[in-house]
Parts: structure tokens; sequence; C-alpha cells
């Protein structure tokens, strides 16, 4: 009943209405009230989580599809519309976007200079991350795609860290040469369906002719993967990370970095299915050679920031494997993966946030013993360096599991080499763990207090989610099937 | 929750496996501060989890059918993950192992952590051990099986890593965790292809499809040789036994329970659970009994050549392990599991016994202990010697039956070149349990008396005040494995009858086998394997014992030979070369400068390119009259070749 009832309540576009709405309002309130800009943004992140979580609960699992539609016409011409729907590929990601917003508000909560501006850009990127999760139609998802990109270069020029002003520059580069293939991919394949609808569905039934379906398909994988990290186009996404400040760190890597994945799924996979069968071959190529060689990169950095941004670039290399598969299993891998890899990135950012905070470094080197000063700080980064290790009854274990089954169904070689990485990343997670946070008292952090309660609470969340999923995969692996499997038939 | 009262039997099972876990939560974010509460959580929900093993066991005895339960755990159209629990004879019997051994180590450590500054996360740490080996144990499918070995792997490296202080100590958590992933790799890989050449992991199952031929014996032999590398990774098997004996940087509780009796007995375990899939391919089998044979022969010989108390449990353990796996390899199930029983009690004897010396010497080095006077402490000194004397397997003591009948199946074996192994093994590892052991009841005046201290387990920070209560808390779970050791030898036939006879599959193997070893033959072998074993004992009496003893073992006069054994046959070396020459100085470097030079180098040139030909054609825009002239003239040129050509 209570599905009935919110099926007619526009809840998607209240979800991304209340983001734009905190913008204004943060916008109103003075400069010299930063409190109030935190509580105010807390309020509706929470919010957000509230919505989210409704619509997760309340999608019927069983019935599948697309729910909560609002769809209605926009621009006639050109056949635009206001469609917005959930299904189990971007209910979880909702969910996503929701608690990284929420935790990575709480993790601001120390913030002092412009305080205000920096929360009204959070909310702009959120904004355009909700509109491309939620939105189905071609010419929306690429207007919030640009819209969640643009806030990113003052995010990390102003609040950012190391080397901030040539990060910020590399990766809007990068991210707006994605935009160019991305743009003319979706209107060549608009043009070709006629020139009458940017409805993703609609074009999907259409069906594209071959041909056009493989040029469509790799400038919307390209597009998108620069996003998604794909090898050889990571290397924007280190630089920006450790650039950028903790929370901007953790809304990139744990939900923009999706945003990638989820647009070659919703997008490139969709419309170009022949596409697809075309270009798997290279997709999971590029997918293994990127989870091989984050692993060993990784192994060199000394910089933490680095390390996590690494062991990204190598976990997306999961998500692409998973998506190159074109299997059930590996496409609900991939699905589940970008869930687990961006609560556990937010996790990895979240933590390091906390140590730089206080020690204003985070070369590992000049780290080292930090258990002994403050435990529950480092239990944190150790608990989502386990998960990124693979650590069974945490939720990316599920997802590495059946991704690596589907690989070594579909590409034995390529499968079995990701697999044998896994001792790669154990090892360089492994020592960074050992490096940073074991070894004897160092006095230099001596004075260092623990995490406070209040700062201990977004990342005790992160890690419950983590553990919770870890132990009941089947809360979202069976959400998330009830889109993959029509979706794989389809293909 | 009706169910949990509607059958006690599955009550018992969720009970004895999750209270743990709940423990393990419950200490880590409640009552972390309180130590004393921590401690009696811990230990209260491990004797609770005792007392379900018991009850199941008990219950279970005569129920002939193995018991059966699960739900899904997670389920796609391609792969169904069940959890559940799988009650037969051997999961019973290992359930009540380690719950047994679990428990007498918690309740030891109350002694031996005490003052300890991270006492609540031992005991977090030891109910993680707990809950995931306990789980294991009773998995009804690999792929649960496989889950709860990598949480045992987890909870291992976290407590090798205990004194993270010590650069050694997490040192060897890393390696430890490193490695074991190594084989867990060729495990994973083995169940990936058998189920999808199957379709179906359940133990059951596998076991009878692979006995029955319904599996194409090519993906047999090879998954049970990837699954194999399991083995060779958690029960520190050649090539990869390095890890093991590093591992001794925990606490020495830790070695006991992890080290010795639960742990890295996973890897014989899990042989074991598959057996009569194991023993459908005779290669497998027959790699599988080359490994536990060069493992054995191996680690004795390390353990010859050190003089670190824990180091020479360390290695007989890991020749031990290789012992088992000559037995299963050669056929026996019985008489390995039966040996993976006893081992796990004389041998967590043995490790609890030296941290009652550690504790009291703050010394791993058997000479200084001895030389301090190790005799004077009565139930570890005559407790350690019961378990030596099983460790050689002298008859009365549970050693000796699991010997015997792991030299009875290797005596059936056509080839006699295992069986002469097994013998040169049973002989070392007399003499070096004895060297110890003469080593600290029976100290000489010595001018070798290492000055320095070799303290390895704990240090000062440990105060000596605590002997009364600490001394008996240690004392009370060493002597009740004492007297388990003397006795358990004597319930051989028992359970083999528990065992064998609801595993019909294994009975079918094993019988023939083992069955044959009675008879004249029988007689000369149990006279062999004693006469080893004493002669063992009687060599290291010349070197060691008596009044003008050298103390110098035979090794001495053959330095190059100890210089191998005590490198450990310069296989750690091996493996750091290859891993700074492939890892770091190779694939790592070669990425790394990969992604500097050539990626971001591409990048930043086409950067450069831009900016360069926006200054270019910023010349232009000089104002000087002649150029703009020039571009006009040059311009309407060129559109005045569109227009006419």
């Amino acid at each position: 009943m209570a599905s009935m009832e919110l099926a007619s309540f526009p809840i998607l576009s209240t979800i991304l209405l209340s983001t734009i709405v905190a913008l204004l309002v943060i916008m109103l309130i003075p400069e010299d009230r930063p409190k109030l800009v935190k509580q105010v943004s807390l309020g509706f992140a929470a919010l957000g989580v509230v919505l989210s979580l409704l619509v997760y609960v309340s999608y019927d699992v069983d019935k599948g599809g697309l729910q909560f539609v609002e769809r209605f016409l926009w621009v006639q011409s050109i056949g635009i519309y206001w469609f917005t729907a959930v299904d189990g590929i971007n209910a979880p990601m909702l969910i996503l976007t929701a608690v990284v917003l929420f935790t990575g508000v709480l993790t601001m909560w120390e913030l002092e200079t412009r305080v205000k501006e920096f929360f009204a850009l959070m909310y702009l990127l959120v904004a355009g991350v909700y509109g491309v999760f939620m939105s189905m139609d071609l010419f929306w998802i690429f207007v919030w795609y640009d819209v969640s990109l643009f806030p990113m270069y003052p995010l990390i020029a102003i609040w950012g860290g190391t080397r901030k002003e040539y990060g910020a520059m590399k990766l809007t580069l990068y991210l707006l040469a994605g935009s160019a293939l991305i743009l003319p991919g979706i209107l060549y394949v608009w043009a070709v369906g006629g020139g009458h609808t940017f409805d993703l569905f609609e074009l999907q039934r259409m069906g594209l002719p071959a041909h056009v379906q493989r040029i469509a398909f790799i400038m919307l994988y390209l597009g998108f993967g620069i996003l998604a990290g794909v090898w050889p186009f990571h290397t924007w996404s280190p630089v920006g990370h450790v650039a950028a400040p903790t929370a901007v760190s953790m809304i990139h890597a744990g939900v923009l970095m999706k945003l990638g994945a989820y647009g070659i799924l919703r997008v490139g996979m969709t419309l170009c299915p022949e596409g697809l069968g075309y270009w798997a071959d290279l997709m999971a190529l590029l997918a293994t050679i990127g989870i091989v060689y984050g692993a060993f990169v990784g192994l060199a950095q000394t910089d933490l920031k680095y390390v996590i941004g690494y062991s990204s670039v190598s976990h997306m290399g999961i998500v692409g494997l998973g998506l190159a598969t074109m299997t059930v299993d590996g496409i609900n891998g991939a699905v589940f993966q970008m869930f687990s890899h961006g609560v556990m990135t937010a996790l990895f950012f979240s933590a390091v946030g906390y140590i730089y905070d206080r020690t204003h470094t985070k070369m590992i080197p000049e780290l080292g013993g930090l258990s002994n000063t403050m435990p529950v700080a480092s239990a944190f980064f150790i608990i989502a360096a386990f998960c990124g290790v693979g650590v069974p009854c945490m939720s990316s274990f599920w997802a590495e599991l059946l991704v690596f089954i589907s690989a070594v169904k579909t590409y034995p070689v390529r499968g079995v080499l990701a697999v044998i990485s896994l001792v790669v990343s154990a090892l360089f997670m492994l020592r960074v763990v050992q490096k940073t946070f074991y070894g004897p008292r160092n006095e230099r952090w001596e004075h260092i207090p623990d995490v406070p309660l209040a700062l201990a609470t977004p990342r005790i969340i992160l890690v419950g989610i983590l553990v919770f999923f870890g132990l009941f995969p089947r809360l979202i692996l069976d959400v998330i099937q009830s889109a993959v499997v029509p979706f794989v038939s389809s293909l | 929750m009706m169910w949990l009262f509607k059958d006690p039997v599955l009550a018992a099972a969720c009970t004895g496996t999750w209270l743990p876990f709940l423990a393990m939560l419950v200490i880590l974010i409640f009552t972390r501060r309180n130590q004393r509460l921590s401690a009696g959580i811990s230990i209260a929900s491990i004797v609770t989890s005792l007392i379900c093993a018991i009850y199941l066991f008990t219950k279970l005895f005569h129920a002939g059918v193995p018991v059966q339960y699960e739900v899904a755990w997670a389920m796609t159209p391609d792969l169904y993950v069940p959890f559940g629990y799988l009650l037969d004879p051997h999961s019973l019997l290992m359930l009540l192992i380690v719950a047994t051994i679990a428990c007498l180590v918690q309740i030891y450590s109350v002694g031996y952590m005490a003052g300890d500054p991270g006492f609540s996360r031992y005991y977090a740490f030891q109910s993680l051990f707990a809950w995931a080996m306990l789980t294991m144990v009773i998995a009804p499918g690999m792929l649960q099986l496989y889950i709860f070995w990598e949480l045992v792997g987890l909870a291992s490296y976290l407590l090798i890593g205990y004194y993270y202080e010590k650069y050694s100590a997490s040192q060897a958590g890393k390696k430890a965790f490193v490695v074991t992933r190594l084989g867990d790799i060729g495990f994973f890989l083995g169940l990936i292809f058998l189920m999808l050449g199957y379709g179906d992991l359940g133990i059951l199952n596998i076991n009878q499809a692979a006995a029955g031929h319904q599996i194409p014996g090519p993906l047999v032999t090879i998954s049970a040789l990837l699954i194999f590398c399991g083995v060779i990774g958690k029960s520190a098997q050649f090539p990869l036994l390095t890890w093991l004996p590093d591992a001794m940087e925990g606490p020495t509780p830790v070695s006991a329970l992890l080290h010795s009796a639960t742990m890295v007995a996973a890897g014989v375990y899990m042989m074991s659970r598959i057996f009569p899939f194991f023993a459908a391919s005779p290669d497998a089998m027959a790699v599988a009994l080359a490994i536990g044979t060069v493992t054995m022969l191996l680690a004795s010989t390390m353990a010859m050549a050190t003089y670190d108390l824990k180091q020479v449990w360390a290695y007989s353990t890991v020749s031990q392990l290789g012992f088992m796996v000559m037995g299963l390899g050669a056929g026996g199930y019985f008489a390995g599991v039966f040996h993976l029983t006893t081992h796990a009690g004389f041998k967590a004897l043995l490790f609890l016994c030296s941290g009652m010396f550690i504790h009291e010497f703050h010394t791993n080095d058997m000479r200084v202990i001895g030389q301090s006077g190790g005799r004077n402490l009565k139930v570890p000194m005559i407790s350690m010697t019961i378990g030596a004397l099983a460790l050689s397997g002298l008859f009365p003591f549970s050693g000796f039956f699991s010997k015997e009948a792991i030299m009875g199946v290797l005596a059936q074996h056509t080839n006699k070149v295992w069986l002469f192994a097994g013998l040169l093994g049973a002989l070392m590892t007399a003499y070096y349990s004895f060297r110890l052991i003469f080593f600290v009841a029976l100290p000489r005046k010595l001018a070798t008396v290492p000055a320095e201290d070799h303290g390895h387990g704990h240090g000062a920070d440990h105060g000596d005040e605590h002997h009364g209560n600490a001394y008996w808390a240690m004392a009370w779970p060493v002597m009740f494995l004492a007297s388990v050791t003397c006795v358990l030898g004597f319930f051989q036939a028992p359970l083999e009858q528990f065992l064998t006879g609801g595993h019909a599959a294994a009975a079918a193997h094993g019988a023939g086998q083992e069955g044959a070893g009675h008879g004249m033959g029988h007689y000369v072998l149990l006279a062999g394997a004693i006469g080893c074993a004493l002669a063992g004992l009687a060599w290291a009496w010349v070197e060691f014992g008596r009044k003008r003893a050298p103390q110098e073992g035979f090794l001495k006069k053959f330095p190059l030979a100890e210089i191998l054994f005590a490198r450990r046959w310069y296989l750690d070396d091996f493996y750091r070369k290859a891993l700074d020459t492939l890892v770091y100085g190779g694939l790592t470097s070669l990425f790394t400068r990969n992604d500097r030079r050539v990626i971001d180098g591409a990048i930043d040139g086409i950067c450069k390119l831009t900016v360069g030909t926006g200054r270019m054609t910023s010349f232009m825009q000089s104002g000087m009259l002649q150029y703009n002239l020039l571009v006009m003239v040059a311009g309407i040129g060129l559109v005045l070749l569109f227009f006419f050509i």
C-alpha cells in the first residue's frame, strides 16, 4: 500500500529538488554563520538519506522494472522528456550518493575557510549526481553530468591541498574531454533515431543499426570511461584525489567515478548492445590491465591519498571487467562493486582526512605508529583496507566474487590474471597499513587526541554499511538483479 | 525465532558459532575500556560454544546420517551460495577440537596476557578467530568454507601482528597473510573451475560425484591440485612454509591456538573434508604425498638447528602437518584425521608449556631457560616432556597411535620410499624434541650461553608480580591437555568407527588399506617406528642428556649443513629476492615510470602543444600591419582557390 501512495508522489524529483533548495538556502545564510550552514547542510543531507532509503525499501523487487516513474514532455520539437525513474541498478546508487553526502558533511564539520561557498558547491555537485542517477532521458543525463563536473574545479582549486591548481586543471580537462565525446555520441544516437526523442528506452526499442551502435558505443564508453578511471585514462584520478579536500575526495571517488561506470551501463550498453558485443573484448582488456596495473603502481606510492587513488583504479577495473562479461553475474557484481567501492573509498578518504587534519601530513614515511596514539582513527583506515583486500563478510567481497567467477568463465586468461592480482593488492594494502599505523610510538604524534565520537560517527556509519551488506548480501543483490536479469536477456 | 526452540540441534549450532561473533562486536564497540569484562564476555561465549559442541557431538554420535541445514546467502540465476551447517562425524569431531583448544587457550591467556594494554583487543580477536574457525568447520559448501577460511586468515593476521609496535611482529603478520593469500588464489581458482565445470560446490555432493566419476577426470585433477594450493598456503607446506615460523611473533597462546592446533590444521581439515574428491584423482594424491614428504623432512632439519623454544615447535608443526598430508595423500583418511586430532592436543600442550617458560624467564632461548632453572617449574616441565613423548610417537601417548596409523598406510603404498621417509622423519622428530627437553631440563655449564636476551614473545612491559593466579590460570589448561595426551590414543577404535562409519565413501577407500595393516608386517612396522623414535631419543641423550654430554649437536661438525638448516634452506632469501626484483624492482617500477613518463608525459605534451600553438598564433595579433596584411592576402587566396577549383 505504501508504495502505491508513494508512486503518485514525485519522490525522485523531491530528492533532486531538495538539493537545489539546500543550495539556495545555504546561499541565503549570512557569511558569518558557518555553524548554521553546516547544520542546514546536514539536515538536507539527512533528508536525502531518508528519502532515498524510502525509495529503496519501497521498491518492489518482485515486480521489477522502472518504478516511481515521472515522465512528461518538456520540449516537444526535439523530444526532451522530464523522465525520472528507479530500477534495481540506480536504487543502490541513490543510497550511495545520499550516504556519502551525509558522511561527507559530517567529515567536514571542522571546516573553517569559506564554509558557505564550500557547502553550496557541494550541493551543486550532488544535485548533478542525483540528476544523472535518476534521469532516463539522454538530454538530462548529459546536462546533470556536466552540472556535476563543473563544481569540482573550484572545490579543488580553492580548498585543495597538494598541487591543487595542477590537479584541478588536469581533472577538469580530462572530464571535459570525456564530455566532448559523450555529447556527440548522444546526439548521433538521437539523430539516427529520427531526432524526435531523447527518451532512453524509446531509443533502445528502436534498435539502432549495428554500425551506428559500434561508433556510438566507443564514444560513450571512452567518454564515460574517463570518469570511471579506465586505464589508460586514469591519471587524472589519483592526482585529483590527492589535491581535493576530504569530503570532495569522498564524493569524487565514492560517487563521481561511479557516475562514469553507471553511464557506460545505462547509456552505452542499453542503447548499443551490439556495439558492446563488438567492443567487449577491448573493455575486458583495459579493465584487466587497470586491475593489475593499479595494484602494482599503488605498491610504489608514498602518499596515503595516492595509494587510495590507485586502489580506486584497480577496483574500478573490477567494475569494468564485470560489465564487459555481459553476464548476469558479471553485471550484478559490477553494480555491487560500484556501491561497495563507493562506501569503501568514502571510508578511506574520511579516515585519511582525520589523520591529515591533525598531523598535516599524509606522507607514509613521516607517519608510522599511529595506532598507539589514535587507535580508533587507525581502525577505520585498517577496516577499509581489509575491505579493499577483499576480506569476506565485507560487501566488496561479494562483488568481487561475482565478477571474478563470470570473468573466468567469459575471459579465462584475463580473469585468472585479475584473480592473481589479488595477492598484489593484499600486499600493497597491508604494506600501507603496516607503515602508517604499526610500529613504535611516534613522539611527533603523541599529543594528538583520538577521534571524538562526533567525528567518528560518519566513519562508523560507513563501516556499518560495509559489514551489513557483507553479512546480508541478498538485501542489495536481489534488488540489483531484478534489473540486471531482464537487462542481460535483452542484450 | 520459534524454529530455534523446535530444533535444538540447529539452535546449538547457531549459538555455538555466532556467539563468539557477538562477543567480538560487544567487546570492540562497548567494553573495550573494561579489560576484565571483555575477557569475561569472550570466555563466556567460547565456553558456551564448547558446551554446544559437546552437546552436538553426543547428540549426533549415533546419528549415522549427516545433518544439514542451509539458507540462501547470495543467490543469482547462475550462482547459489548457501549458508548453513553440515554436521557429520568429521565436522563434529573438529568442532569439538577447535572449541576445546580455543576455550583452553582463552582461559590460559587470562594469566599469560595479564596486564597487557591491549587485553580487550586481544580477546576481541580471539573471538573473531573462534567464530571464523567454528563456522568454517561446519560449512556445508566449499564457498562458505572458503569465505570463513579467509576470515580465519584475517584473524590470524591480527593476532600475529598483535604486538604491532614491533616491526618483526607486523612484518610477520603481513607475511602470513600474503603468503597464505598466494595459496588461496589457487584454492579460489580451483573452486571457480569446479563450479563452472560441475555447477555445485556442496561438500557432500562433490564428494559423491567425484567418487562416482560423474565429474570429468581432468577437471577433478586440475581443481584438486588448485585446491591443494590452499592447503599448501594454510598448512604451511613446501614451498610456502616460511610464514609459519615467523608467525611465532604473536603471543604464545596465539601460537598454541592458531599455529599448531587450529588455523594451520584448517588446510589438512579441508583436504580431509573433500577426501573422496581428492582420492578420485591419483595424480593429485601423488602430488600431495610428495609435497607432504618434502615438507616433513625439510622442517625436521630446520628444527634441529634452532635454539628458540617456539621455533622448534613451529618447525615440528610444519613437519607434522606434512606428515598428515602424507597420510592423506597415501589414501589414509582416518590416519590423517586421527593424527590431526592427537596433534592438536599435544602441540597445543607443548606451546602452552613453552609459554609458561617464556612468561617466567622472558626469553625464548632454550639454553638460557635451562640455565635459569627451567626445570623448577614442575607443571610445564613434566607436561612438556609428556608432549615431547607424544610428538616422538612413543607408547602410550596419543601421538604413538596416530603415527602408527599413518605408518601403516605408508607401508601399504607400493613405493616404499615414502615409508622410509616417514621413519627418517620419526627419528629426527625424536631427536630435536629431546634435544630441547634436555637443554631445558638438564642444563650443563656452558661457555656458549648467549649474552644478549633473545626475548621474542613479549618484553619488559610485563610485570613479574602476578605469580599466584596467573600461574594457575596457565597451569590448569596445561594439565588438562597433558592428561588428554595420555589417554586419547586409546580412543582410536571408537573414533575410527565413528568417522569412517558415517563417511561411506571414505570407508570404501580407507578400509581396504588400513584394515590390511595387521598381521606379521604390522609388528615389524611397529618395531621399526618405535625403534626409530627410540634411536632419536638415544641420540639426543648422547649429545645433550648424559652427564658428560657436550651439548653440541652433530650439526656443529657440519657447519655448511647447519647454516643451510638455520637459514631455512634459503627459501626466505629466495622469496625476498623474487619480491624485490620481480615486484618492487620489476613491474612496480616499470608501471610507475610508465604512469609518470608515458601517460602523463603524453598528456602534458598535448597540453604544452596546445599552449605553444596558442602562443604561436598570438604572435599574429601583435598589431603589426605587415603580418595582418599577409594573413589577409593568404586568406583571400584560399577563399578564391576554394571557389574556383
